[in-house]
């Protein structure tokens, strides 16, 4: 009884409210932002996208409380099972998705789009950690490989199936973090991500047209002025006009006059680049810089393997999910479909975000108990 | 050790964001915020053109002409005044139509805006002179479709409309944009993705009056294929004025390729009026016309009771199952009976005796009940399906219909009950359940013409320089005397003095054909006709029908003459 007592009492003072904060306060940011954006855009009500996110925030703290009420060892255990879950899902997209022409990345669900792609960074995060926890120390053989690879390998292909580049390009580096920390040798590493890069030239044939044009948009983005070219060009417009102190909320010109498609979604950050200028964007790094550190601190701080990997990979998803989606509305990578995390207006994203964050408190409460 | 490196290089690049940020927000900040400020990036879109539809012989049938739209740039304009003057001058608009014209513009006011669609190039010319004084006005010149037969061919070339909704989210991801035309029908339609071009554009920057300072970027256009068809522009032309007036449709093929010389259908409409944005009226005239139903392909998407030009499947049937030979004899009195209903013939005093060929001649239905009657429905339904009925013919244009093959099965499950003799009777002379496209009818005289082999219709030969393969015809399997015996009658129905089919005669070329007169719910008699042409050696083939058109051996049979009539001119026969 009194053993119990001290757990918890521990548990509580490690809950990083914080972290939390944090994850509120760029929330808010986004919800403002979400606001400037939809209402310049003459949709019927701006307050329902406002309304949505916040039903989808509530639905996400629910889920984020109750993913560190349990212990993550939980989580450990149902990985696979979670992980084939997500797989069917993505299957499904698939072919529900050949019944129509282009992409299709979701289910919808009543009023809701579910897009299992999002989930399923999560997921293999959780799949990783599982059997990179199990090997113990046993990572620095060949053949200890072979099994990550194939769980990476198989949401890769049905992500770009969908076809959706940026995140199937977003699970590698995460497979390659979690291998690395569980002590992978850096020899195999380095073999893979040459083999990697040499292998390019075949995947560029397996792309679809619009998804090789965007790569060469992103090298010389006039070479499109109407479609991807124009929304960068106008995306660096946007952000490099706020200037210092922006022109203020609801105020962005290239905003309110709908010249960035897309921007209450993967290109917010431009609405917030150009409303809130230089200090505002910073700030916003800034705070995404804070819960990254934490995270990180979290996952130098556990010794437990298993909490490690699931720690590392959830710092490197939301790390390269912000600098990815940042640098693309700036134009400094090529245009692909990544949202900016508790920002972009989208359930899905929010929803498997604010659960991975409530799995990073998970370890960061308990890695002392082992 | 190795998660600290990895935050480390995480690091690292949040510092490039920051950096980043610092470039394009404060360096570059005097730069941007002018682009911004004058909203001073226009677009110019250029069209990438459709591709052009030729005939076979390189005729072109749909090209494009230039267009001339009139635009406002209202940030731009100088003197309002002169610029409203100059309006009323040249294009006549009065003062409450430029004052509507000028708040279209301002509403979206850093682009041009069209506040006249194609004005003709005098018009053009003049206003593109005179706006150096007013400014704001800009000319953009545009390839609009123009479809140069215009009543002519409509079916078979399509038209074209503005993109859904729903089409724009499915296709975005290929470029299509609001506003885009997309095929509608016929030819447009079944080939949108070759004859499409894609859309090119110059982005440029302009200072606060509007002139070009520089071009930002360009992306040529890319014209779209030309097609080439297998219609012959001569012979469509003949289809469609012999059908004039009346409703119905004419197919003319070669039967050893299955390329279509002409298709027609009636009523027709003018594909011109779905581009030209003021003649909505008209459109919604021909969508609204239940009656005549103008935008539907009768060739292809209508079922009509074949009535007797199906005898040559029954007669196929019964000689191939040896239920007749040629020897076979039935004898017509005017009518037939089956327990206590009674089947008429056409002609009330009867035939006499009839063997096949004065049966397929004379167009007896006696002859062919008594054969319907030891065929069997079994029999009927399977030849039905082996000449091509009941399902699509697999030409390349859209909205093809498959009709109704009946049978024990299909009656089971879609009117819920036995099948009676007395419907295999009619059956055997086209009536009653069946249901076939003129289409169909083509595919089942062509067989005839084949001496026993079904081809694949087609309409396109060319997709720019690539070739499109044809089908080899495929036998179906009619032993040679079957095929001697219905061909020899179908010989006799023009030739012969008595034939129905004798007014489809026409000198210098052995015409051999079939004649229906279909009984139908609705009204008055489908008429048909169906036949081919070097009787030895078929080169043509056709298919006349004409709804509620009477009978058969009649107005059919004279446009069929008219049309061989000009094949053989073409050289054709």
């Amino acid at each position: 009884m009194g053993g119990k007592m001290i757990v918890d009492n521990k548990r509580r003072k490690e809950f990083d409210v914080i972290l939390l904060g944090i994850v509120l306060i760029i929330f808010l940011i986004g919800i403002l932002a979400i606001y400037s954006a939809t209402q310049a855009k003459n949709l019927p009500r701006a307050e329902s996208y406002v309304a949505r996110q916040a039903a989808w925030l509530a639905i996400g703290l629910v889920f984020l409380v109750a993913a560190t009420k349990i212990s993550y060892q939980k989580f450990i255990d149902l990985s696979y099972i979670l992980y084939m879950v997500n797989i069917v899902l993505l299957v499904l997209v698939l072919v529900l998705g050949h019944v129509r022409l282009g992409a299709q990345r979701w289910f919808t669900i009543g009023n809701f789009a579910f897009q299992p792609s999002e989930f399923m960074k999560l997921t293999l995060v959780l799949a990783l950690a599982a059997y990179v926890g199990q090997r113990k120390g046993a990572m620095d053989t060949l053949g200890s490989l072979v099994v990550p690879c194939i769980v990476v390998f198989v949401p890769f292909t049905l992500v770009l199936m969908q076809p959706d580049l940026g995140t199937a390009l977003l699970l590698v580096p995460i497979f390659l973090s979690i291998i690395l920390v569980g002590g992978a040798r850096l020899k195999y590493i380095v073999w893979m991500i040459a083999s990697g890069i040499l292998s390019a030239p075949f995947f560029w044939h397996a792309l679809r047209d619009y998804q090789k044009q965007r790569l060469l948009v992103f090298i010389n983005p006039n070479i499109d002025p109407l479609g991807a070219g124009y929304t960068i060009i106008q995306s660096k417009i946007a952000i490099g006009s706020g200037g210092l102190l922006g022109k203020g909320w609801l105020n962005g010109t290239q905003n309110q006059l709908n010249f960035i498609p897309e921007r209450h979604t993967d290109f917010i950050f431009s609405v917030i680049g150009e409303e809130w200028g230089f200090f505002g964007a910073l700030a916003l790094v800034l705070l995404y810089y804070l819960i990254i550190q934490r995270a990180f601190n979290i996952a130098n701080l556990t010794s437990d393997r298993y909490g490690k990997c699931i720690a590392t990979g959830i710092a490197m998803l939301l790390s390269l999910q912000v600098i990815i989606n940042i640098a693309m509305t700036m134009g400094m990578m090529p245009v692909v479909g990544i949202p900016l995390p508790l920002v972009s207006y989208g359930g899905s994203s929010l929803l498997a975000t604010l659960v991975a964050i409530g799995l990073l408190l998970n370890v960061g409460m308990r890695r002392s108990t082992f | 050790m190795r998660d600290r490196a990895l935050a480390a290089i995480m690091s690292a690049l949040f510092i490039l964001l920051a950096a980043g940020l610092f470039y394009n927000q404060i360096l570059r900040y005097g730069y941007y915020s002018r682009l911004s400020r004058n909203n001073s990036i226009r677009v110019m879109p250029i069209d990438g053109p459709r591709g052009t539809i030729f005939d076979r012989a390189g005729r072109p049938l749909v090209t494009n002409r230039l267009s001339f739209d009139v635009a406002i740039v209202y940030q731009e304009i100088g003197d309002r005044r002169k610029l409203a003057r100059l309006l009323n001058d040249v294009l006549g608009m009065s003062g409450g139509e430029i004052m509507e014209a000028l708040e279209k513009a301002a509403a979206r006011s850093y682009g041009p805006v069209v506040i006249a669609a194609d004005i003709g190039k005098e018009h053009a010319l003049a206003l593109e002179e005179a706006s150096f004084d007013t400014g704001g006005l800009v000319i953009e010149t545009r390839a609009k479709r123009d479809y140069m037969y215009r009543m002519f061919g409509s079916h078979l070339f399509g038209y074209l409309g503005e993109i859904t909704a729903d089409e724009l989210e499915a296709l975005k991801e290929y470029g299509y944009r609001m506003k885009d035309l997309v095929g509608r029908g016929g030819v447009e339609k079944q080939y949108e993705r070759y004859l499409r071009g894609s859309d090119g554009g110059t982005q440029v920057e302009v200072d606060s009056r509007g002139r070009q300072m520089r071009v930002l970027g360009v992306k040529e256009p890319i014209a779209g294929q030309d097609l080439y068809l297998t219609i012959d522009a001569s012979l469509q032309l003949t289809a469609d004025k012999l059908l004039g007036d009346h409703k119905g449709a004419v197919v003319v093929m070669d039967p050893r390729s299955g390329e279509v010389l002409a298709l027609a259908s009636h009523p027709s409409f003018d594909p011109n009026i779905f581009i030209r944005p003021d003649m909505s009226e008209g459109r919604l005239k021909l969508l609204n016309d239940k009656s005549g139903r103008p935008m539907s392909n009768r060739a292809i998407s209508g079922v009509y009771a074949p009535g007797s030009v199906f005898k040559i499947v029954t007669a196929s049937a019964a000689l191939e199952n040896r239920k007749i030979s040629r020897y076979s004899r039935f004898f017509c009195g005017g009518s037939f009976r089956l327990g206590n209903a009674t089947f008429d013939c056409w002609k009330q005093e009867g035939h006499g005796w009839q063997t096949i060929t004065d049966a397929l001649m004379n167009s007896c239905n006696v002859y062919f009940y008594n054969t319907g009657k030891i065929l069997g429905v079994d029999q009927l339904e399977a030849y039905a399906w082996l000449f091509g009925f009941g399902k699509s013919s697999g030409i390349d244009l859209p909205d093809e219909v498959k009709g109704i093959v009946p049978g024990r099965a299909w009656k089971k499950a879609r009117r819920k009950g036995a099948w009676y003799e007395g419907e295999t009777i009619n059956y055997a002379i086209g009536q009653g359940y069946l249901l076939v496209t003129p289409l169909q009818v083509l595919d089942m005289t062509a067989v005839m013409a084949n001496k026993g082999s079904l081809v694949r219709p087609r309409i396109v030969k060319r997709i720019g320089t690539a070739e499109v393969p044809a089908d080899t015809p495929k036998a179906i399997g009619l032993g040679a005397g079957t095929v001697r015996e219905v061909r020899d009658g179908l010989f006799e129905v023009i030739n012969n003095e008595n034939g129905t089919g004798k007014r489809a005669k026409i000198a210098g070329a052995a015409i051999a054909g079939k004649t229906g007169t279909a009984q139908n719910p609705q009204g008055r008699t489908h008429a048909w006709f169906c036949g081919f042409a070097p009787f030895a050696d078929p080169k043509i083939c056709l298919v006349v029908f004409l709804e509620h058109g009477g009978k058969g051996g009649v107005e059919p049979a004279e446009i069929a003459r008219g049309i061989f009539e000009e094949a053989k001119r073409k050289g054709y026969l």
